[in-house]
């Protein structure tokens, strides 16, 4: 068993996802979804899907926290095999797996303090630890000065940081991202590269995030894995930045310029060309 | 000018008749409404929760039935309804005249249109919020709270409203069979005995009426909606 004396030398990892599967017919009939596939994200590593838009890599994302239920296979999160669990097993594994959205889902008819609170109310936390974890997170994101404001009145970017900080709230073990940045501006979407990269470093939390966005991938993730037909085709290590000449995705690069989809161009920034890499920053930080 | 003479004469001869009319109205309509409001909104929670895709899903069978049976309800014109279930309205108010047992029908139409009205209402919270809900691990009864009677409440206080709005109308109706209230002095005073400025006494009086539920119902809306 040489391959379980290799593995026990890492940290125990954050998500590991053993022969999972979930095929569905989209809309047009076609049987899409994701194919058995395993995935092993370490404690604290950033991990990116990315792939076309009907890959699979949103469908494998949900199958994380079970928003999507898989049709076979083991979903361990820190330890534990969510499809295991009884119904309220499974809601307390979700207090710890902390989710955000391309549409940032937001309570409109809440203030900004409540909704970072709302995963800790229902967690059940107390309230005086509740409004000690909505000011740390809030801080964190750099919208103290919103508690009180609604979310109706705030960008996207400034939405979605409220997210993160609602996503951090109840100290995840793990971050799941859905085209987080998708919705946003590219100068906005380098901002919040920055949040996440943050998140990962002062909180520890590992995440996993999806994104169509080459750019997005390449400047946050320490390794990627590409999907293509409801498969991952390839894995790579990217914590310096850089593609590796000969994979898959390095041919995607030159095929379609940026990415294998429209990507930010955060041109007319100084750190643009540089390659300025926000999780490498953090390691060596 | 013996046509406006006669109409504040009449206003001032009634005053007592109308007082007591307006007071059986109010009670049909506070009866009424909170019975829908109870039963009606819990089995119009119900009925979203168990529809496709939402968090009670499993539970398909009783969506069906309790949507067959709201289709049922609704189905009959009120004054066939009022009549139809006259027997059980004499069990559960004792008698079938006057208010109290006129709030019996009232009660049961108004449950099942107002079951409708919510579960409709409940439609227009998007999916991915009560989706970030799920993966915070909120219990059904936490959506239900913290996440559908926040975000739709404005929609929710609209349909208060119109519930309100309908059942005074339908209140009146129930005048036709003796039921009390202000339709039951416009069909004693104003059609049985060509009292036209009665008509228009009680006319004026829903129109009053309605008014004041849009104008309230309609400003609540509006200050509880920060979206």
């Amino acid at each position: 068993m040489s391959q379980t004396v290799s593995l026990s030398s890492f940290p125990a990892p954050a998500i590991e996802l053993r022969g999972v599967s979930r095929r569905f017919a989209d809309p047009g009939g076609r049987l899409v979804g994701v194919l058995p596939t395993s995935l092993r994200i370490a404690t604290g590593e950033i991990h990116g899907i990315i792939g076309f838009s009907g890959a699979g890599k949103s469908t494998l994302l949900r199958i994380v926290n079970l928003l999507e239920r898989p049709d076979a296979g083991e979903v361990i999160v820190h330890g534990e095999d969510l499809t295991r669990l009884s119904a309220a097993g499974l809601r307390r594994a979700r207090h710890r797996i902390g989710m955000i959205f391309q549409h940032f889902n937001l309570l409109h008819n809440q203030t900004v303090a409540d909704n970072v609170a709302l995963p800790m109310r229902i967690a059940g936390e107390s309230p005086a630890r509740i409004r000690e974890r909505v000011k740390v997170c809030l801080d964190f994101v750099g919208l103290a000065e919103k508690a009180d404001v609604y979310p109706g009145r705030l960008s996207g970017g400034q939405k979605q940081r409220v997210a993160i900080a609602r996503a951090l709230a109840p100290e995840p073990h793990v971050l799941l991202a859905d085209e987080p940045t998708s919705a946003l501006d590219p100068r906005t979407t380098l901002d919040l590269l920055g949040v996440l990269a943050d998140a990962n470093r002062k909180f520890g939390v590992s995440i996993l995030l999806v994104s169509h966005e080459m750019e997005v991938i390449r400047r946050l993730c320490h390794r990627v894995s590409v999907m293509e037909a409801g498969r991952i085709v390839e894995q790579l290590n990217i914590a310096d930045g850089r593609i590796p000449e000969g994979s898959r995705l390095a041919s995607w690069l030159s095929d379609f310029g940026a990415g294998p989809a429209a990507s930010p161009s955060p041109s007319g920034r100084p750190d643009a060309d540089s390659g300025h890499h926000f999780a490498l920053e953090a390691a060596h930080a | 000018m013996p046509e406006t003479t006669s109409l504040f004469d009449t206003l001032n001869e009634l005053l007592p008749e109308i007082l007591k009319a307006t007071g059986e109205t109010l009670l049909m309509m506070a009866i009424c409404l909170s019975a829908a409001i109870v039963v009606g909104g819990a089995l119009g929670l119900l009925v979203f929760l168990t529809s496709r895709g939402q968090s009670l899903e499993r539970f398909r069978s009783f969506n069906l039935v309790a949507n067959g049976l709201i289709n049922v309800v609704r189905s009959f014109p009120f004054i066939i309804l009022l009549v139809a279930i006259s027997p059980f309205t004499r069990v559960i108010a004792g008698t079938s005249i006057g208010p109290l047992a006129a709030s019996v029908p009232l009660s049961i139409a108004a449950i099942f249109y107002f079951a409708r009205l919510i579960e409709q209402t409940l439609r227009d919270v998007p999916r991915g919020v009560i989706e970030a809900a799920e993966a915070m691990g909120a219990s059904p009864v936490q959506i239900v709270r913290h996440v559908l009677l926040v975000e739709a409440r404005s929609g929710l206080v609209l349909a208060v409203t119109v519930l309100a709005v309908s059942f005074l109308s339908y209140s009146a109706v129930a005048g036709v069979v003796g039921g009390g209230g202000i339709g039951d002095l416009a069909i004693r005073y104003g059609y049985y005995r060509f009292q036209t400025d009665v008509m228009l006494i009680t006319i004026v009086l829903l129109v009053v009426l309605v008014q004041s539920i849009q104008f309230l119902g309609q400003w609540a809306a509006r200050h509880v909606d920060k979206r």
